[in-house]
C-alpha cells in the first residue's frame, strides 16, 4: 500500500472531511500535524498531544486525595478529577486506576467515572496517536501482548499502558517499543508475533487471573 | 563595506563570496529530528557554521499560572547562545538585550503558525540553544523549531523556514555568513511560511531600496524552499524509516 508523509499545513483533500488534527479553509482540508494519507485518502497522525474526549477509557495515577474528590494525573497539562460522590471505593495515593472520561470543561478540566482501581504494576508512556496500533484490528495486539507477557495490560486512550507485576516486564517493553518504532508500518502484528516467537517460542496459552481482581464497578 | 569600527574586507571576489558560494547559495544545511530523549520534540541544526540544538515541552501547565489564558496556549521561547559559541563576547549565561530579542521574534513567528486555541489554559516551551555561532542564528533557530514542533506533534497551520538576505559587496547575497553580517551592507533575515508564503519574520538592518527589498523578499522565497526540502526531507526520514534511535553525534 503506497503511503506518503504530510506536514502540517499540507493538503489532505478537496473539501471537508471531519477528522481530528486536521484543519478546513479555502474548501480544502489541512493537515495539523505530521501524519501519512494512504490510497483512500485517509490520514492517520503520527505524533499528536492527547487531548481528553468524553467516553475515552484513560488510565491514571492518583496524585491527590482530597475531601470532594482524588486528583489523577492523566498525561494531560491538567489532572483529571474523580468526585468522591461517584464512587464507592477508597483510593490511595499512588494508586493505579482505569476510567472513562464523563465530562471535559471548556479550559480543559476532566471529570471522570466508572473508575476501577488497577491491581499492582508498571505504568508506562506511549505516544496516544499510536494506540490504536497496540490494541490492534479487533484487540489481536493487545491479546497477542497479553498472551506472552503472562498478565494482563490495560491501554488508555491518553497513552498510559498499564502492565500487572506478573507480566514479563522486559520482553513486553521490547514489545511496546517496536509498536512504536513501527506504528506506520502494516503487518505489525504479525511483525511482534515474530519477535515475540523468537524470542520465547510458541505463543503460550492465556494464564487464567488469579488473585487478580480488579476493584471497581462499572456505571451507567 | 566597512563596519562601525571602520574595518575594511573585501566580501566579493571573481564574483564568488569568501566561501567560495555563488549569490544565491545556501550554506550546507543539516537536520536531526529527536535527538532529546526526555522532550516532547527536539531538533538538532547544522548550518554552515551554526550548531543549534531545540527542545520544545508542552503544552503544559501555565507557570506562572496568572499569566495563563483560558482562550489559548501561551507560546514561550528561550532563545540563548552559549558562552563557547563563538569568539566575540558570548561571555556570561543568561538574558542579555540580543537575546530577549531574538526570544521575541522566533516567539512571533510561531505564535502565527501553532494552533494555540486547542490548549487552552496551558503553555508551549520552545528552548533553543545555539551551540557554535556563524551569522545567521535567528534564522537557523526558527528552521530547527519548526521541525521540532512537528516532532511533539503540536498542531500547526502551517510548516515555516528562515534565512537571511543581504547586501555585501553592492551584491544582493543569500544566507550570510558571519563577515557579510558583520562587514556587509545590509542584513535581512526573512521567515516564510511554506504554504502561503507569509513573511512571518523581516528585519532589516543597513540601507536598501525599494527595488533591493522587492527583490531580495523573492530570494528569500526561494531560499526557504531549499530549507524546507531539507526539513521535509529530515523528518521523512525520522518518520518512514524509524531512524529515531539511531542518531549518532
Amino acid at each position: 500500500m503506497e503511503r506518503r508523509v504530510v506536514l502540517p499545513g499540507e493538503k489532505i483533500a478537496e473539501g471537508r472531511i471531519n477528522a481530528p488534527n486536521t484543519f478546513f479553509g479555502d474548501n480544502t482540508t489541512y493537515a495539523a500535524v505530521i501524519g501519512m494519507v494512504d490510497d483512500e485518502g485517509r490520514y492517520i497522525p503520527l505524533e499528536n498531544r492527547y487531548r481528553a474526549m468524553v467516553g475515552d477509557v484513560v488510565v491514571g495515577i492518583v496524585t491527590d486525595v482530597r475531601h470532594a474528590g482524588y486528583e489523577v494525573d492523566l498525561n494531560l497539562p491538567e489532572g483529571g478529577f474523580i468526585p468522591t460522590r461517584d464512587v464507592r471505593l477508597t483510593l490511595q495515593l499512588g494508586d493505579f486506576v482505569i476510567c472513562r472520561v464523563k465530562s471535559v470543561s471548556e479550559v480543559g478540566d476532566v471529570d471522570l467515572g466508572e473508575v476501577r482501581r488497577l491491581p499492582k504494576g508498571k505504568i508506562v508512556d506511549f505516544p496516544s496517536a499510536k494506540v490504536p496500533r497496540l490494541i490492534g484490528k479487533k484487540s489481536s495486539m493487545i491479546n497477542l501482548l497479553k498472551d506472552y507477557a503472562g498478565g494482563d495490560i490495560m491501554v488508555g486512550n491518553n497513552g498510559y499502558v498499564w502492565m500487572s507485576e506478573r507480566c514479563d516486564m522486559p520482553l513486553l517493553l521490547k514489545a511496546i517499543k517496536l509498536v512504536e518504532r513501527k506504528a506506520h508500518k502494516s503487518g505489525l502484528t504479525d511483525e511482534v508475533a515474530a519477535m515475540l516467537s523468537k524470542e520465547r517460542g510458541a505463543r503460550p496459552e492465556r494464564a487464567p487471573e488469579e488473585g487478580e481482581q480488579i476493584q471497581g464497578e462499572q456505571y451507567g | 563595506m566597512a563596519d562601525s569600527k571602520g574595518t575594511k574586507m573585501q566580501l566579493i571576489i571573481d564574483g564568488k563570496r569568501t566561501d567560495g558560494r555563488g549569490a544565491e547559495d545556501l550554506r550546507d544545511l543539516r537536520v536531526e529530528v529527536g535527538v532529546i530523549a526526555e522532550a516532547d520534540g527536539s531538533s538538532y541544526v547544522e548550518w554552515g557554521g551554526n550548531k543549534i540544538l531545540c527542545g520544545i515541552y508542552g503544552p503544559r501547565e501555565c507557570i506562572p499560572r496568572h499569566d495563563s489564558s483560558p482562550y489559548h496556549a501561551l507560546v514561550k521561547c528561550r532563545y540563548m547562545m552559549s558562552p563557547f559559541a563563538s569568539l566575540e563576547e558570548h561571555g556570561r549565561m543568561g538574558p542579555s538585550r540580543r537575546s530577549t530579542e531574538l526570544s521575541k521574534v522566533i516567539r512571533e513567528v510561531f505564535e502565527n503558525l501553532i494552533i494555540a486555541e486547542k490548549f487552552p489554559n496551558t503553555q508551549i516551551n520552545i528552548y533553543l540553544d545555539v551551540l557554535q555561532a556563524n551569522g545567521g542564528t535567528r534564522t537557523a533557530s526558527i528552521t530547527a523549531a519548526a521541525v521540532a514542533l512537528v516532532n511533539a506533534g503540536i498542531p500547526m497551520k502551517d510548516m515555516v523556514s528562515a534565512v537571511a538576505v543581504g547586501k555585501a559587496g553592492d551584491v544582493l547575497v543569500l544566507d550570510l555568513n558571519k563577515s557579510e553580517d558583520n562587514f556587509g551592507q545590509s542584513d535581512m533575515p526573512i521567515a516564510v511560511s511554506h504554504r502561503d508564503k507569509k513573511l512571518l519574520l523581516l528585519q532589516m538592518d543597513g540601507l536598501l531600496t525599494k527595488e533591493e527589498i522587492m527583490e531580495m523578499v523573492d530570494m528569500a522565497e526561494r531560499g526557504c524552499d531549499k530549507a524546507h526540502v531539507v526539513q521535509a526531507d529530515a523528518l521523512k526520514r525520522f518518520y518512514e524509516r524509524g531512524e529515531g534511535e539511531s542518531f549518532k553525534w
